[in-house]
């Protein structure tokens, strides 16, 4: 145990490793790099962008059942959405993945108001519309919509079905038509429904949904949806009527009903199908209920025959000697085959089977002897559910939704959205075109969403926050102010405790920081760390580490020379034991940061990396710096003097006590 | 705390007894945790009963990140703070409080129930026109509901698996007993800094929460101080008979406390800093929740890892037949010693010596049996300081 550490004799050679590791970090720092970089973007560490202001957005994968997305699926939508901040021209921009289920987008610089939508959700399908339902006064007032009714649901029954629907064709011909006018509507309730993202299980909107209809109404939703269960006695009025409590649903509560259900009951709002949760409709397999962006017209749609991952791009242009911006589409070598044969299917109407509302299944059930109704959760009701059930090729389009030229309209469905609806002009082999009334803004728009819709999951904005420049700044300011007052504390006690040694501290503390700001750079420009508030205050705390280890250290020094004792033999002695406390105490906060820094969300992270990377430093600096240095110092006759160091007054105030207890025994002996 | 721990210099040596700081820094500030365990448990007892009680009373009150809200920070330049909250309601937010930040660039923060993305640009570029300043002047931060539930679920598995690797590692470094104890320990410091957030009504938010998982860090940092003296105290302990565990824990706790009291103020000290420039120049934000919640979370780890971390251990440890045997042997020697030396008095006394120790003081005094034979040992004296004597020579031995 009293063994000499065969490096403890010299000093310098611990201190060569130090030398050799500030002059690489400090090289790199200078040297790496692009060449065109100035000294200053040189010397500037990645500032985030809570301190130089700008953007951030955190966005959370939202999957139906609350389980974490595959890492290849998040990885590929972190790409995505990586292309579609790039798409917006923004410089510097930081898109992460973190943890398994979130991704987040900052821009350092001015606030960039654009990067709010990028994650917006964009699971794109491609559904025959079957159905279209242009919004439905009930007979007797507006229902009582609990998810916030926006007013201006749709009453223009008298439109005919396909004015106001975009075209698709081949890319060669040339037809227009009018087209959808961006949506405000829909904003309203999106805006209502906020306040209610944390959604809960299906389970638990399932029984939210058991309390609020009674048996009542659910007799009656299923006597209008269902021609063979409706008792010609009760007029359609007074099933109207005992329906409305469908419409105090929440979008969530909605979105767990059958399909069969959201469509044909009138009670159940666009505003309140376009509350639903991101991702209630995504399976491709099942047939579907959606309403445009503007929240009037509502669709009955077919199983989804082309996935948004068929799509190689799609751009918005402009055809020379026109005014009036187009959107071309193309697919992929497996997806145009796909899109061939939906264009062919749209066009041969007359071929296809009927719809029939009776085949579409549903999972709920009304037990026959109390008429009482439930969710049935069994796993065959599960799978079924809104899936037709006869075996047919085609389904056929209603005779209310077809287009102009009577063939069928095939929908984008963007999430729970209708995007598009464009009636099919061909059997489109090869580019298609979607034609309509655009702004080239409105072009712009659709084509980024048609061309990123293969995001393979759909994401919840968990924070966004803007920083401005000023207040950055001030943060940044107020960070380094912390910094100093803590340093400089600590600097203080340990001079006032442990006298001249207090250099030993204040020496590694500045050894400590600056290693920690080439770090910083480095780290920055090779990793692409970017420091953050948070991460300021991982080094102030660190600060307090470092003087710890110090402590411990001294301490046992103490303990060493009051046993008796020289500064030379005691400096290695006490080394060896205080080395052990010192890296158990490191090793116990470097994997309390690295636990933190895997597993932790938000700015803890930063925290955390900038915690760990600090104790690292810390024990590179105990053994490189500190330890050599007391070495030395050990040989100085002024190491044990009382007035200069902290040793000296624990040696004296020892032998005071000493001296007193001979003392006290003498007096006894006498 | 600092003030106390440092003494002058030098002491006088003629003085009757040094000042407490000094022995402080000796080592011998005659705290007897391994006496006083019974009483420092129900300390804790209470401590966390108060502390869940107010948990389950009172609740904790929670910041926006938690139920989902909206901050705008505008320039205090624009006019007064309740000029901002009028615009910021006529924009159509529904303000839930208002608060001027200081620095050097004055701020109002305005938090409002939950917006959307649109609507909280639209807001932006309204107060920006009304108020005829740049919208990239104003900062707002949006934080939906679920935000905070994640932070903590998150918060909440990374604590689970922090714990099972510290105690992974407490057993291999030390062994069970002392994992259970540190661990146990952790867990005062985590349920009594959430009871005094509970109780005074601090704001918790994802900030507070990362620091409550650093705080455990620190909290083991103190525990694995005070154990690895108590540790090397202790080692070949049943090999000799002079000292029993708790006596020799005990020792140790004495030893170390002086480092551990260091050890806590230099890591108060950054984080007071922090939190004085984040309450007092900030007003609010991260800066503010760390201090806070590390400055709480660190004074308590050291009262814990020293009264109750150690206590549990020697009680644990007590447990082990190991130990008990060994102590129940100590203790029967001393009787015997004891038993002797009264022997030896009551024939000095026989013949008419002045006899001034009382009998019982020694067998209670393991320390003054020790050192009976060497000097002769009277008056009342510090019970350290001969302990303090008897470690120097027990050392010189290892030597």
């Amino acid at each position: 145990m009293a063994k000499t550490p065969p490096s403890a004799g010299r000093p310098g050679r611990q201190l060569l490793v130090l030398a050799l590791v500030s002059v690489i970090l400090f090289a790199l720092t200078f040297f790496s790099g692009t060449a065109g970089m100035s000294w200053t973007e040189r010397l500037m560490p990645r500032l985030g962008m809570d301190l130089v202001g700008g953007t951030r957005v955190t966005l959370l994968a939202a999957t139906e059942d609350g389980q974490a997305p595959s890492g290849d699926a998040l990885e590929r939508a972190r790409e995505i959405i990586e292309s579609r901040v790039n798409a917006l021209g923004v410089e510097e921009a930081e898109v992460v993945s973190e943890g398994d289920n979130r991704i987040v987008v900052s821009v350092a610089g001015e606030p960039e108001n654009a990067l709010r939508s990028v994650g917006d959700p964009a699971e794109l399908r491609f559904r025959k519309v079957l159905d279209q339902d242009f919004g439905w006064a009930p007979p007797t007032g507006a229902p009582d919509d609990g998810t916030g009714e926006d007013g201006e649901e749709g009453t223009d029954d008298e439109s005919e079905p396909a004015e106001d629907a975009e075209e698709a064709e081949p890319a060669e011909e040339a037809e227009e038509d009018t087209g959808g006018t961006g949506g405000q509507a829909d904003d309203q309730a999106d805006r209502d429904s906020a306040g209610s993202r944390e959604w809960g299980t299906v389970e638990e909107r399932r029984a939210a949904v058991r309390e609020k209809i009674s048996d009542e109404a659910m007799a009656a939703a299923l006597a209008i949806v269902d021609p063979n269960m409706a008792d010609p006695t009760v007029d359609t009025d007074a099933l109207l009527e005992a329906v409305r409590p469908f419409g105090e649903l929440t979008g969530p509560e909605v979105a767990v009903l059958p399909a069969k259900l959201q469509f044909y009951l009138p009670t159940i709002t666009c505003a309140q199908l376009n509350a639903r949760p991101a991702g209630s409709i995504a399976d491709p397999d099942e047939l579907a209920v959606a309403c445009d962006e503007e929240g009037i017209t509502k669709y009955l749609l077919d199983t989804s025959k082309v996935l948004g991952t068929d799509i190689a791009g799609a751009d918005a242009v402009l055809p020379a000697g026109t005014a009036r911006w187009e959107i071309a589409l193309r697919f992929t070598s497996d997806g145009q085959p796909k899109w061939t044969d939906l264009t062919r299917e749209a066009l041969n109407n007359h071929q296809a089977t009927p719809f029939d509302v009776t085949q579409l299944a549903m999972d709920v059930v009304i037990d026959e002897e109390t008429g009482e109704w439930r969710f049935d959760t069994s796993p065959e009701a599960a799978e079924q559910a809104n899936r037709y059930q006869a075996d047919v090729e085609w389904l056929q389009c209603g005779a209310q939704s077809v287009g102009n030229q009577g063939n069928c309209l095939v929908a984008a469905v963007l999430d729970n959205r209708v995007i598009s609806a464009p009636e099919i002009q061909a059997v489109i082999t090869g580019d298609a075109r979607i034609h309509g009334d655009f702004t080239a803004a409105e072009a712009q728009v659709l084509a980024s969403q048609l061309r990123f819709g293969a995001l393979p999951l759909t994401f919840e904005p968990q924070e966004e926050q803007t920083i401005s420049a000023t207040l950055g700044v001030e943060y940044l300011r107020a960070g380094l102010l912390a910094a100093a007052i803590g340093m400089a504390l600590v600097v203080l006690y340990v001079f006032f405790y442990y006298r001249l040694l207090g250099v030993v501290i204040l020496g590694s503390l500045i050894v400590s920081s600056l290693l920690t700001y080439a770090a910083l750079v480095v780290l920055g420009r090779g990793i692409g760390y970017t420091l953050t508030l948070a991460g300021i205050a991982g080094f102030i705390v660190a600060v307090g580490i470092a003087a710890d280890s110090f402590v411990i250290y001294f301490e046992r020094l103490k303990d060493e020379i009051r046993e008796g004792r020289t500064p030379r033999s005691a400096v290695p002695r006490a080394w060896i034991r205080a080395r052990r406390t010192i890296i158990t105490a490191n090793v116990v906060t470097l994997m309390a940061a690295v636990v933190l820094y895997l597993l932790s969300a938000g700015q803890v992270r930063g925290f955390a990396f900038a915690l760990g990377l600090a104790t690292v430093l810390d024990l590179l600096v105990v053994f490189t710096f500190r330890h050599p240095l007391m070495t030395m110092l050990a040989r100085t006759r002024a190491f044990l003097s009382p007035t200069v160091s902290g040793l000296g007054r624990a040696l004296e105030l020892d032998r005071a006590q000493r001296a007193r207890l001979r003392a006290q025994g003498k007096e006894v002996e006498a | 705390m600092s003030g106390e721990t440092v003494s002058p210099p030098s002491q006088p040596t003629g003085g009757k007894r040094q000042s407490w700081a000094a022995r402080l820094y000796l080592g011998q500030a005659g705290i007897k945790i391994h006496e006083w365990r019974r009483r420092l448990f129900v300390i804790a007892a209470a401590l966390v009963v108060i502390s869940l009680g107010s948990i389950a009373i009172r609740g904790f009150s929670f910041g926006i990140e938690f139920v989902g809200g909206n901050a705008f920070h505008v320039p205090a330049e624009v006019g007064t703070l309740i000029e901002v909250e009028e615009a910021v309601a006529d924009a159509g937010a529904v303000v839930v409080s208002g608060q001027e930040l200081g620095g050097s660039d004055p701020q109002y923060m305005i938090r409002t129930l939950e917006l959307d993305s649109a609507e909280t640009d639209r807001i932006r570029t309204e107060l920006a026109e009304r108020f005829g300043i740049d919208a990239s002047q104003i900062s707002d931060d949006r934080v939906s509901a679920a935000w905070g539930g994640q932070v903590t679920r998150q918060a909440l598995i990374a604590l689970s698996v922090f714990l099972a690797l510290v105690i992974i590692y407490l057993i291999i470094r030390f062994e069970a007993r002392a994992a259970i104890a540190a661990v146990t320990s952790l867990f005062l410091d985590i349920v009594v800094t959430a009871g005094l957030y509970s109780l005074i009504g601090f704001e918790v938010t994802p900030a507070t929460v990362i620091g409550f998982l650093t705080i455990m860090g620190f909290g083991l940092y103190d525990a694995v101080v005070a154990f690895d003296k108590v540790h090397e105290n202790t080692k070949d302990i049943t090999a000799s008979a002079t000292d029993t565990y708790p006596e020799a824990a005990n020792l140790a706790i004495n030893q170390v406390l002086i480092r551990s009291i260091n050890t806590s103020v230099v890591a108060l000290l950054p984080v007071g800093a922090l939190l004085f420039i984040g309450a007092g120049l900030l007003g609010a934000g991260t800066l503010k929740d760390l201090g806070l919640v590390l400055f709480i979370g660190m004074a308590v780890s050291f009262y814990s890892s020293l009264f109750f971390a150690a206590p549990l251990l020697i009680e644990l440890k007590l447990r082990q037949p190991r130990f008990a045997a060994h102590t129940q042997r100590v203790l029967a020697k001393r009787a015997a010693q004891a038993a002797r030396e009264a022997r030896q008095r009551e024939e000095r006394t026989a013949r008419g010596d002045a006899e001034p120790e009382p009998a019982t003081r020694l067998t209670l005094d393991p320390a003054l049996v020790e050192l009976a034979g060497a000097a002769p040992k009277v008056g009342a004296r510090p019970v350290h300081s001969r302990r303090s004597g008897r470690r120097r020579s027990s050392g010189a031995r290892r030597g």
